[in-house]
């Protein structure tokens, strides 16, 4: 199975999905912000289809397209400080419809399917560069603002305080979740990423430890999930994003299971 | 400008007029005296008050009705303020422009604090859910604080007594230790000024005793200066340098004494609070 090229290549982006979604994932759980992942995912298939429309790498249009959005998402939360979960559905309505008028009007010359669903055949080469660029720039940057994203999420008037300048860090931010998501699309797809960003990481915090434990355990799961999911998924011809959320819901699952039996034993033991 | 400034433009205006020459000395050596008083005053006042608000209002719709209207106040470094009122008088409001969380709808606020400490809510900080250590809550202030010594860590949690609960998780902590902690938190990189809002919410009674009495230990042996919104009133009484009373938009600072006398039908509070140290 390795001996094909477009295995190697869906390895390998596989293992930077599994880095980024759930180092990104943790700050939006955290923040209670998981379906902003769900929101900017649609808004990468409204990216994808701007992208193939003007004839560019549609990985390169999700990236834009995704960031703009997340941007929009920021620069709505000042007029809609009530009323946030209404910011979702006002950018969800803009991709959502955008990405429906493009595909319906028969203009593009590729087809957008894939990206829904998620492929392994279709990474290309300058797929791969554009993964690999922007892997590398996120990771770095997740790296160096760590302790002020830990704050912003953990404590945010104490980051304030601290004089972190947390709107500037918010607008990065927003550029970090539209690259895991831009990285993710091609095999993940759209409609099941945001399980990427959010069931690994929602696994790890049922360990109940610290910050950085639970951010390792869920780069752990995240990685059991995708290439369980790939590896299954190509034996049994079946879209790699499905089978890899379905993955995903059993770990999550045989984790809290396993809890409750720890916990059972535990209070058996004490009796 | 202040009642000395505009008695220094009289005395000008006499001296300018005067014909007699020992009238004219006297006038002269009075006249020094003021500015001696006027601009010695202006001094002291910038180097020694800590926070100054000048005509200070906030309304969070930027029109009427306004939380604060018209506040004018002046707290000195070293003092301890509690700011006690209602509910909805305006207390965290007050505290959040001090921290210029709020902008001020007119007027102005400052702080001189080169480095602010800051204490929250239990509510805003409880958080519990949320997978963090101790050590990893205070170890990641101290980065965004510019910190290098990773000592302060351990001397932060050995000045609260908690040093036992370094691998904690904070959702785990009880009121008191997770109001001990963040008390390390805010006293990490050496604040001037530490802003605490309501430090005794949620927490039992021997460690709001432990709290206070390290509280007023920090400012009486560190001189920093702390200002407090409470609603431990006894507390107040016992522990400040100063009370400061907001109603109805509000506010006016007397001594703790005067202030059991007006409101607590002068009952000192003694007993409310000790001064053990933690």
């Amino acid at each position: 199975m390795l001996q094909y090229s477009f295995m190697q290549n869906a390895v390998l982006v596989s293992v930077f999905i599994s880095i980024l979604c759930p180092s990104i994932g943790i700050f939006l759980v955290l923040r209670r912000y998981s379906m902003i992942g769900d929101t900017l995912s649609h808004a990468s298939l409204a990216g994808v289809t701007l992208g193939l429309l003007a004839g560019q790498n549609p990985i390169l249009g999700a990236f834009v397209f995704t960031s703009i959005c997340g941007a929009l998402i920021e620069f709505l939360r000042n007029y809609f400080k009530k009323y946030t979960d209404l910011i979702l559905t006002i950018v969800l309505s803009l991709s959502v419809g955008t990405a429906i008028t493009i595909i319906s009007s028969g203009k593009l010359k590729a087809n957008a399917d894939s990206f829904l669903f998620g492929s392994i055949l279709t990474v290309t080469q300058f797929d791969m560069i554009m993964v690999l660029v922007l892997s590398i720039i996120s990771v770095l940057t997740l790296i160096i603002l760590y302790h002020q994203m830990l704050y912003i999420a953990y404590d945010e008037e104490a980051a304030r305080v601290a004089g972190v300048r947390v709107k500037l860090i918010n607008y990065v931010f927003s550029i970090l979740v539209a690259s895991a998501i831009s990285v993710s699309i091609r095999i993940v797809g759209v409609l099941v990423l945001s399980s990427m960003i959010a069931l690994p990481v929602a696994t790890a915090l049922q360990l109940g430890k610290g910050f950085r434990v639970t951010l390792i355990f869920s780069i752990v799961f995240s990685m059991v999930d995708i290439m369980t999911g790939l590896f299954v998924s190509y034996y049994l011809n079946v879209a790699p994003g499905g089978f890899t959320a379905l993955v995903s819901v059993a770990v999550l699952v045989v984790v809290l299971v396993g809890k409750t039996v720890q916990a059972r034993l535990r209070a058996r033991r004490a009796a | 400008m202040n009642t000395s400034g505009f008695y220094l433009q009289i005395q000008l205006i006499c001296v300018y007029n005067m014909n007699d020459n020992r009238e004219k000395q006297i006038c002269q050596v009075r006249m020094s005296c003021i500015c001696i008083y006027f601009f010695s005053g202006q001094w002291a006042e910038r180097v020694y008050t800590m926070i100054t608000a000048k005509d200070l209002s906030f309304s969070y719709t930027g029109s009427p009705p306004y939380v604060l209207r018209g506040l004018n106040l002046m707290i000195k470094e070293g003092e301890y303020v509690s700011v006690v009122g209602e509910n909805g008088c305006g207390k965290s409001t007050l505290m959040r422009l001090i921290l210029k969380f709020l902008k001020p709808t007119s007027g102005s606020i400052a702080t001189k604090a080169a480095r602010v400490g800051y204490v929250p809510q239990k509510s805003d900080y409880s958080n519990a859910g949320f997978p963090i250590t101790v050590y990893e809550a205070l170890d990641s202030y101290r980065r965004l604080l510019k910190i290098r010594d990773k000592s302060v860590i351990e001397a932060g949690l050995q000045q609260v007594g908690m040093q036992a609960f370094a691998g904690a998780l904070m959702g785990t902590l009880s009121g008191g230790q997770g109001q001990k902690i963040l008390i390390a938190r805010a006293l990490m990189g050496a604040p001037d000024l530490l802003i605490l809002d309501e430090p005794s919410t949620g927490v039992d009674i021997q460690s709001q005793q432990e709290i206070y009495g390290f509280l007023k230990g920090i400012n009486q042996n560190n001189g920093i200066t702390i200002v407090s919104v409470e609603h431990n009133l006894d507390a107040a009484v016992s522990n400040s340098t100063l009370i400061y009373h907001l109603t109805d938009g509000r506010g006016h600072l007397c001594s703790p004494k005067k202030y059991a006398q007006e409101f607590l039908g002068g009952k000192s509070g003694q007993g409310g609070v000790g001064n053990a140290a933690i």
